[in-house]
């Protein structure tokens, strides 16, 4: 039976601002087990890194009403003290961003930061914490690390910061790591290392992870189970195989439409149509009903919940299973048919 | 019972004052001696005089010979050299008299006035680090240095073809000067090449006492000996001793003169009382100090770590006046010095005598008065010298005459209505000379305040002046190739207490084309137009040159008074180049520590060979 | 690095021709009164203008008198080096009236700097954590005060409270050290909270900027991420970072200083070289106006390159060739 580490239940993340109240994150639940990646995609602004940056409070929540439980090994992190939180990040639960260069502080030596995160919950010396690192180097793959570990993170190229901060992330054996677009900075080519680096990660040490990504792309090499985002909430949540073979919400699909493949070399990218909405002002039902091509009657005027109707794992759309499977089928077809022209 | 009881108390005042008479004598042929050490009033030896001011003012680096302004005088002549003759360091005509100081008494000139022979009292010592007897030789050596270009002396003009035989060049050499000679060590006769009837005066300049060539020789530049002056008086630079003399390398600065910061003086261990009846000496030390914050300087007379302030600000002069408390703290004097309004003689509108008289009356010299500080700065000057110097003989001559000196408008227009330049003879200028006159002044107040009431004045009598405040007004003014119609900018002092120091403002073969102080160019000639390049617009300006050699001649005494009061009529009435409207004062405050104040006449200052602290200060 | 440093050093040397070619023409060359009059008496003959004029090296042709002068500053004169040659004024060495009041403004300067970089970063921090409430408007409306206010009004304010009225302060004036330190330092504190008042201002403002914009970086989540306490996040991440500018600033600031105090000395009667610079303006002693704006460039060009170079060893990330 599997573990489950985290659990989500109905996080509600609202900013009061002097233009309104942001609804950054608006109801969002899931759990992420042992050994099991998460996906979690969707565009900016559409919640994923407020939902995880908030579980480890590391977004200023002064001005914010938070509601919901974050539960993380049986306890709910929002209510924990600063002390006791402090000792839950970096140890238990680590955190890998986005850019590694702006992650890194530039006057310290790469070296000496992993040192820092070693010796911030382990009392042993400074040699030793140095040893250590210098293997966590070699274990992310980064070449003669004992001089690497000299440097500072501007001499370091994209990859082999970012593989410096799983090292940092995995100094003291966390249970779950959450990964914030950890490739979006990076090349391509250097994008798949990472990617399988983090899984090796994930297989060695046997630990959790959720990777939160806007490319859909990314989570159908790693994800075992991937949740997409909308306007601060989930609208699909599945297997990774459930929402690449059988998308249920008209974003999948579009998510899906977008990327790029090779099979299709000579087609337009099809994007998806609009804008993502404005926090401040969610539209009214369906936030994702002024973009749908499909969108119908109760569509504006009725907040679809996420729940299974039938297609095998939950979804947030008014449309009915059969509607959904066919107008799925038209579409992939349709892309076909370019093909075939 | 009352007029009974007046007897009493008059009788008792003269018991008092016939024992304190008594009590106060000694040597000397007048009461104000106390120098056996003993009190005289409140007047204890001992303590510290500190005197603080922006600036030293020192214009050739304390050496006598480079120095003209008071602050210095007042120090070379009450503490630092004595000299063949000097003054009695009093206030009034009485300071101004010359006696016998180096000198066993104030000679006669021989004849025909051209021979002064003096014998130099024994006992009179240089101080450390020389500590020897002042002879012949070192009075000749001032003079020396006087004659020495290079030292540049500031008014070697006053000896310069006056001695026989000094002339300003190289040094000359022992017994160089003709017209000084040494029999033995203590006769000096000095031989002049006209009888000079002000020459003892000039003698009682510091630029005349006593120097050691021996330390002093060893400086060739202007200002460099100031910092190893040797005293020959009551006190010295603290530090004196230590001062290496046995070679011109081994000398260094005294420590206790730094010309940025202070001068520190203490007695002269050398110096003996017994030679000297006019200095009291009360005071241990002296210290001028420099305080760049002039509020904090007025400030520090209430806790007494400031002793005195020479002519304070404004805000402080009417605290001391309104406050009768502080009455006796307060000391105005007579500063023997003019402030006026020069008018170029060369200039139109005022080559015109006519309109200069206009302006004489039209001037609101009450109003200058006030931009000055009002009464205690001095008396308003009706006529050019100071009456104090004439002893008072034209103290009653004006005139320009005005209702409380505030001009006469009706009597101005008049005498504009002659003048050529008032073309319709309404009594106001309309000529185009008359508008847009040139004015200079300084950019500091008074100045600032004064310009405007200048043109107000003026404007009365149509002539509008352009007022340009400067900050250095005395260089366009000065430079005679500048041509600047008018000025309020200028005051001129005695240099000491003969009308002659006064007379060269107006010699015109004094004009000099840089530097020069006759402004108005009274006895301006072609000539010198063509030397200083400028032309020569008013070929009818007077001179005065005749009359002043005519004075010069005179020896002293009250003929030479009355042909000076000539001199002054002369100006004012037939050539007119000023609107003279200060004697000014000059006003000191002083603190609480000071138990005796007294002026010193001659050089303007404080007379601190008299004055008086309380001891433990 | 060694290259880099040699050639700027090569630029400082011209930096400081170009800076004494412009010192000499704008005061012996533009002003249109003549400098020896004033020191040519009461009534100064042609003979004896011309003598001052010899004396005072006016005579030779305008480039002569150049070269002289910066000969003699690099190789030194008749007094000793730098050769600065004499005051018109007090006739008595530049050279010496300069060191020995360089000494009391670097006294002045540099019991200020320690205040207000103690008080300004301090200052600075706490506005910058507790931003918005009390605590930071009240530092900031003060830290305005400070930089608005006039040195000289607030110094002769200060004289008024703390000297005359409650007596803390002995008062205006310099004690040396050598004469003990309860004068030296009773005569120096007030001084140096006034100068100091000014640059703690500024300094609180540009700190608590600076942090402000550092907390908001990335790595500050990181540090955070990784478990370190609040404390440590701050004091050794966020300032690390925003402390690095101000060493420049403080750097320049403190070679300006060098160059004279001009109104905190004026005022409290200190005999440095900004007094120093106020007197000889005033009565156009040009040989010393001269010397120390010579001095006082060379102060800054070379705290300039000290700065740099420090730099470069604070943030590892500026690279010099």
């Amino acid at each position: 039976m599997a573990e489950t580490l985290l659990e989500v239940k109905d996080l509600k993340v609202h900013f009061n601002t002097p233009d309104g109240v942001v609804k950054a994150v608006d109801g969002v639940s899931f759990s992420v087990d042992r050994g099991e990646t998460l996906g979690v995609v969707g565009e900016s602004g559409s919640g994923k890194s407020v939902t995880c940056l908030t579980a480890l409070r590391l977004v200023n929540l002064e001005t914010a009403d938070v509601s919901g439980e974050v539960i993380f090994k049986g306890r709910d992190l929002l209510k924990l003290k600063n002390d006791e939180l402090r000792k839950v990040r970096g140890k238990e639960l680590a955190m890998v961003f986005q850019d590694p260069f702006a992650c890194l502080h530039p006057l310290y030596r790469v070296g000496d930061q992993i040192v820092e995160a070693i010796r911030t919950h382990d009392d042993c010396g400074k040699d030793e914490a140095a040893k250590r690192g210098i293997e966590l180097l070699a274990a992310v793959g980064i070449p003669r690390p004992a001089e690497r570990f000299e440097d500072y993170p501007h001499q370091y190229s994209g990859g082999m910061r970012q593989r410096a901060m799983i090292a940092m992330a995995l100094v003291h054996n966390p249970d779950l790591l959450i990964a914030d677009e950890p490739t979006t900075a990076l090349d391509v080519t250097v994008q798949a290392q990472i990617l399988e680096l983090i899984d090796k990660v994930k297989q060695d040490f046997n630990i959790g992870v959720i990777l939160i990504t806007h490319d859909l792309g990314v989570v159908s090499d790693v994800a075992q189970k991937v949740m997409v985002m909308y306007a601060g909430r989930p609208v699909e949540v599945g297997s990774r195989d459930e929402v690449f073979r059988q998308p249920l919400h008209p974003y999948t699909w579009g998510l899906l439409e977008s990327i790029p493949r090779v099979d299709q070399k000579g087609t337009r990218l099809i994007p998806i149509a609009g804008a993502p909405p404005s926090l401040i002002r969610v539209p009214t039902g369906c936030p994702f009903h002024p973009r749908c091509p499909h969108r119908f009657e109760p569509c504006d005027k009725e907040e679809p919940e996420l729940v299974d109707r039938g297609g095998g794992h939950p979804d947030a759309c008014h449309l009915t299973i059969e509607d959904k499977k066919r107008l799925w089928d038209e579409r992939e077809s349709r892309r076909a048919g370019k093909v075939a022209s | 019972m009352r007029s009974k009881r007046n007897v009493w108390i008059i009788a008792l005042m003269l018991v008092l004052s016939l024992v304190a008479a008594a009590c106060g004598g000694g040597d000397g042929d007048d009461g104000d001696t106390g120098q056996n050490g003993e009190a005289e009033g409140d007047a204890e030896r001992g303590g510290t005089l500190t005197w603080e001011s922006e600036e030293f003012s020192f214009t050739g680096g304390f050496d006598p010979v480079g120095e003209y302004l008071g602050e210095a005088w007042g120090v070379y002549t009450n503490l630092l050299l004595r000299n063949l003759v000097s003054y009695k360091h009093a206030p009034d005509a009485e300071g101004n008299e010359l006696i016998a100081d180096l000198a066993t008494e104030v000679p006669e000139p021989s004849g025909d006035g051209t021979e002064y022979t003096f014998t130099i009292k024994d006992g009179v010592m240089f101080g450390p680090p020389l500590s020897r007897e002042i002879v012949c030789e070192d009075v000749e050596y001032a003079f020396r240095r006087i004659a020495t270009e290079t030292l540049v002396a500031q008014y070697g003009n006053y000896y310069e073809g006056v001695i026989e035989g000094l002339e300003i060049g190289k040094d000359p050499g022992k017994g160089g000067i003709s017209g000084i000679t040494c029999s033995g060590d203590k006769e000096i006769t000095f031989t002049l090449s006209e009888p000079t009837g002000d020459f003892l005066y000039r003698l009682a300049m510091p630029a005349a006492a006593p120097v050691p060539e021996e330390v002093a020789g060893c400086f060739k530049r202007a200002g460099e000996y100031g910092r190893y002056l040797v005293s020959s008086s009551g006190y010295m630079f603290e530090g004196s001793d230590q001062m290496d003399a046995s070679s011109c390398d081994s000398l260094e600065p005294i420590s206790g003169f730094d010309p940025d910061r202070e001068q520190i003086l203490v007695r002269n261990p050398d110096y003996d009382q017994a030679t000297d009846d006019y200095r009291e000496n009360w005071i241990d030390e002296f210290h001028h100090v420099i305080n760049t914050n002039t509020n904090d300087l007025e400030q520090r007379l209430d806790t007494g770590d400031n002793d005195i302030v020479y002519t304070p600000t404004p805000q402080t002069l009417r605290k001391f006046v309104q406050d009768p408390e502080l009455e006796d703290r307060l000391h105005v004097y007579s500063g023997d010095r003019t402030w006026y309004v020069t008018m170029n003689l060369n200039e139109a509108p005022f080559d015109d005598i006519n309109v200069r008289k206009a302006v004489n009356l039209v001037m609101d010299k009450d109003g200058l008065l006030r931009a000055w500080g009002g009464a205690n700065q001095g008396e308003i000057a009706t006529h050019i010298i100071p009456n104090s110097m004439l002893n008072d003989t034209l103290s009653d001559y004006d005139p320009y005459p005005s209702e409380n000196f505030a001009g006469d408008e009706e009597a101005a227009k008049a005498a504009m209505a002659e003048s050529k330049y008032d073309t319709d003879g309404d009594g106001i200028c309309d000529a185009p000379e008359c508008k847009g006159i040139l004015q200079i002044g300084a950019n500091v107040p008074p100045n600032t305040d004064m310009l405007p009431i200048v043109e107000a004045s003026l404007e009365k009598i149509g002539i509008t002046l352009e007022s340009r405040e400067v900050t250095d007004a005395y260089t366009p003014i000065t430079t005679v190739a500048r041509r600047v119609p008018i000025s309020i900018r200028p005051g001129w002092g005695k240099d000491y207490p003969d009308v002659y120091t006064f007379a060269v403002l107006f010699q015109g073969n004094g004009i000099a084309c840089e530097g020069n102080y006759n402004y108005s160019l009274v006895g301006l000639t072609q000539e010198k137009a063509d030397e200083c390049g400028i032309p020569l617009n008013n070929p009818d300006i007077p001179s005065v040159d005749d009359k002043i050699d005519e004075c010069y001649a005179v020896s002293q005494g009250p003929d030479r008074i009355t042909c000076w009061g000539e001199l002054d009529q002369q100006l004012m009435e037939e050539v007119v180049p000023w609107v003279p409207y200060l004697f000014a004062n000059v006003v000191y405050t002083v603190s609480g520590d000071v138990t005796k104040f007294e002026f010193d006449q001659f050089s303007g200052t404080g007379a601190w060979s008299k004055i008086a602290v309380d001891p433990s200060t | 690095m060694g290259r880099y440093i040699a050639r700027r050093l090569m630029y400082l040397v011209l930096v400081l021709l170009v800076i004494t070619l412009f010192t000499f023409v704008i005061f012996y060359v533009l002003p249109p009164s003549d400098a020896a009059l004033a020191a040519a008496g009461k009534l100064p003959t042609p003979e004896i203008l011309a003598e001052v004029r010899e004396q005072f090296g006016l005579n030779d042709p305008v480039h002569v008198r150049y070269v002289n002068f910066v000969r003699d500053i690099a190789l030194g004169d008749e007094y000793g080096w730098p050769g600065f040659g004499i005051s018109f004024d007090t006739r008595s060495p530049v050279k010496d009236e300069i060191f020995s009041r360089v000494g009391v403004t670097l006294q002045l300067a540099a019991g200020a700097a320690m205040i207000w970089l103690v008080l300004g970063i301090a200052t600075g921090i706490v506005s910058a954590l507790n931003r918005r409430k009390l605590v930071d408007r009240l530092v900031m409306g003060f830290a305005l005060f400070g930089i608005s206010a006039p040195v000289f009004a607030v110094g002769l304010a200060a004289l008024y409270l703390f000297a005359y009225r409650w007596e803390i302060s002995p008062g205006t004036g310099y004690f040396p050290l050598s004469e003990g330190f309860g004068p030296w330092f009773g005569h120096f504190w007030l001084p140096w909270v006034v100068l100091a008042l000014q640059y703690a201002a500024f300094y609180a403002r540009m700190v608590r900027g600076n942090l402000l914009d550092t907390m908001g970086e990335d790595y500050i989540r990181t540090a955070r991420a990784k478990g370190l306490s609040e404390r440590k996040v701050i004091g050794k991440h966020g300032l690390r970072a925003s402390l690095t500018p101000i060493v420049t600033i403080f750097g320049l600031d403190f070679s300006l200083l060098l160059g004279g105090a001009v109104l905190t000395e004026t005022v409290f009667n200190l005999p440095g070289v900004g007094q120093l610079i106020v007197r000889s303006v005033a009565r156009s002693d040009l040989p010393v106006v001269v010397a120390v704006t010579v001095v006082a460039a060379l102060f800054v060009s070379f705290m300039s390159l000290v700065v740099d170079i420090l730099y470069a060893y604070l943030d590892p990330r500026v690279r010099y060739t």
